[in-house]
């Protein structure tokens, strides 16, 4: 058999976005892969140089579109600390809440596209069925279902809604019940143990080297989470466990993702109950007029005003739902950041795809790139 | 890890290659060196400081010159680490860092099709982001937002 080189992309049901993955094969036989990347760039970090501080955050929702609170909250922690900003506490926790819920929304859109991609359907019905109660909850307070524009610098937009908690609790317990069910349907199907169980290896030494961060390396045995490592907002004062799987296979992530689930269940409960205990301001009070409007008019008197505020620059880090997310943003005194580079997890988890994808088959493919969790709206931005 | 601990141990490997390393809010510190001495700086800092994962490669365009950063992390101090070298505007390069960091190889196509830096001895240096043939590069201040650009792109295939 000769060899050839066939797209599967940019649009096949793999690809979950709009990418290109060019493999070389011998038959069946995968001998190569040259992932193309590019379809999605609309040059965010191009635009933020070009926008206020505050207008920043209507890009990083666009960032990832199924983790658009974690964008959020990465590009405005670094913010805050080029801009030498402190949210309130109550805004922290209200993050951290954000974060978790946004987690697992993820999660179950992962979970339901994943599991189709193997040819399970009715996964898909119930993850999906299932995330439409995190995002109704999400619409309740912000307004949006998918770009929220909820994090200003200096803490969030608006309070949670009287009655919140409640309801939030309400899903969680709903959410609780139904993890067995998903597992069931998963590790208890023949048809997803052979084709899931040992493919896609990547042991914990490549995933280092290559780059690669979040629940595939934690499905590697190696237990770094970046909310435990380096603690942001408040993750410091609660409790959880990092989720690890040594396999390192399809199934392993799987795991991982499961038991990052149920974990955030755990945190969103203690999140709920100091959130009942400690009502309070939600934005800074402190903050110059220019930065401090929840509902910020632009083009007012403070945004055109040549102003006078110390330089600075800012780095963050957070534990994106797909891996390591990192912020650098550089404030020179102008009324726009000078430089904002973002690093996606994404794009460094496929850009190691030669290594988990060479020597299996061409039918291999949907699921391994499924445990990837692709979105390509981080890795093009 | 502190600033100190940093120069203790690079300082004799890399001797005036090493500019300074300063305190970085959040990080273990901020290693500024000559883009000359880049590939021996690289090694010693994941052999000697033990920074095994290289999270991210980018460059920001000052005009007068542009800087090339590295975001790196060690699982052993649970610290990120920033490096930084200042390369000339005019014919800004320096030293690939997939060798040492396999993973920085994508992120250095992109820092070279964004701000237009040259990774010598980069084993794949080709259009990542932007369409083969693309001759700008838009990070660049010099690069405006709100002007029309021309190009002819050529297809990836034919």
């Amino acid at each position: 058999m000769s060899e050839m080189w066939i797209n599967m992309g940019p649009q096949h049901p793999m690809t979950h976005g709009l990418w290109n993955l060019r493999v070389k094969i011998d038959g069946e036989m995968i001998l190569d892969v040259d992932p193309e990347m590019g379809y999605l760039h609309r040059g965010i970090e191009k635009i933020s140089e070009d926008r206020h501080y505050n207008e920043v955050i209507t890009l990083m929702d666009r960032c990832c579109y199924v983790a658009g609170f974690s964008w959020e909250h990465l590009y405005i922690l670094g913010a805050e600390e080029a801009l030498h900003v402190e949210p309130p506490e109550r805004a922290e926790y209200l993050r951290v809440l954000c974060d978790e819920f946004q987690r697992i929304g993820s999660h179950l859109m992962w979970y339901a596209a994943f599991v189709q991609d193997i040819g399970l359907m009715s996964p898909f019905l119930y993850g999906m069925r299932d995330r439409d109660l995190v995002l109704d909850l999400f619409q309740s307070y912000t307004g949006a279902r998918m770009t929220y524009e909820y994090m200003r610098v200096g803490g969030v937009r608006n309070d949670v809604p009287p009655g919140f908690t409640d309801s939030a609790r309400k899903v969680l317990d709903w959410l609780t019940a139904r993890f067995p069910e998903y597992d069931q349907l998963c590790l208890g199907s023949t048809i997803f143990r052979e084709r899931c169980d040992e493919l896609g290896i990547l042991k914990a030494a490549d995933c280092v080297k290559h780059g690669v961060t979040g629940p595939m390396l934690r499905s590697a045995g190696v237990k770094r989470d970046l909310r435990k490592d380096r603690p942001y907002s408040a993750y410091d004062r609660l409790e959880f466990d990092v989720a690890v799987a040594d396999a390192a296979d399809v199934t392993a992530r799987y795991l991982v993702r499961m038991e990052e689930m149920r974990q955030s269940v755990r945190i969103l409960r203690q999140v709920l109950d100091w959130l009942d205990r400690h009502p309070g301001p939600v934005l800074a009070d402190h903050l110059p007029r220019w930065l401090g409007a929840p509902y910020a008019p632009i083009g007012n008197e403070g945004y055109l005003l040549k102003r006078n505020y110390p330089k600075g620059v800012g780095f963050s880090a957070i534990e994106e739902p797909h891996g390591e997310a990192l912020a650098y943003v550089v404030n020179d005194g102008g009324e726009h950041p000078y430089r904002v580079k973002f690093r996606s997890p994404v794009f460094a988890n496929i850009s190691a795809a030669r290594q988990y994808l060479v020597g299996y088959h061409v039918a291999d493919i949907p699921p391994i790139m499924g445990s990837v969790d692709v979105c390509v709206g981080e890795v093009d931005r | 890890m502190q600033p100190d601990d940093i120069t203790r141990a690079l300082g004799p490997k890399l001797g005036d290659g090493l500019l300074s390393v300063e305190p970085f809010e959040g990080t273990a510190g901020r290693v500024r060196f000559r883009p000359e001495s880049a590939l021996a700086l690289f090694e010693a800092v994941r052999d000697d400081l033990r920074f095994a994962h290289c999270a991210t490669v980018g460059g920001i365009d000052w005009v007068d010159h542009r800087e090339v950063f590295y975001v790196l992390w060690s699982d052993e101090a649970g610290q990120y680490l920033f490096l930084s070298a200042d390369v000339p505007a005019d014919a800004p390069h320096i030293e690939s860092a997939a060798s040492v960091w396999p993973s920085a190889n994508w992120h250095e196509r992109e820092a070279w099709e964004l701000v237009g830096i040259t990774f010598d001895h980069h084993p794949d240096l080709r259009h990542l982001l932007m369409p083969d043939g693309y001759v700008f590069h838009p990070l660049l201040r010099s690069f405006k937002l709100h002007e029309p650009e021309s190009l002819e792109v050529k297809s990836r295939h034919v």
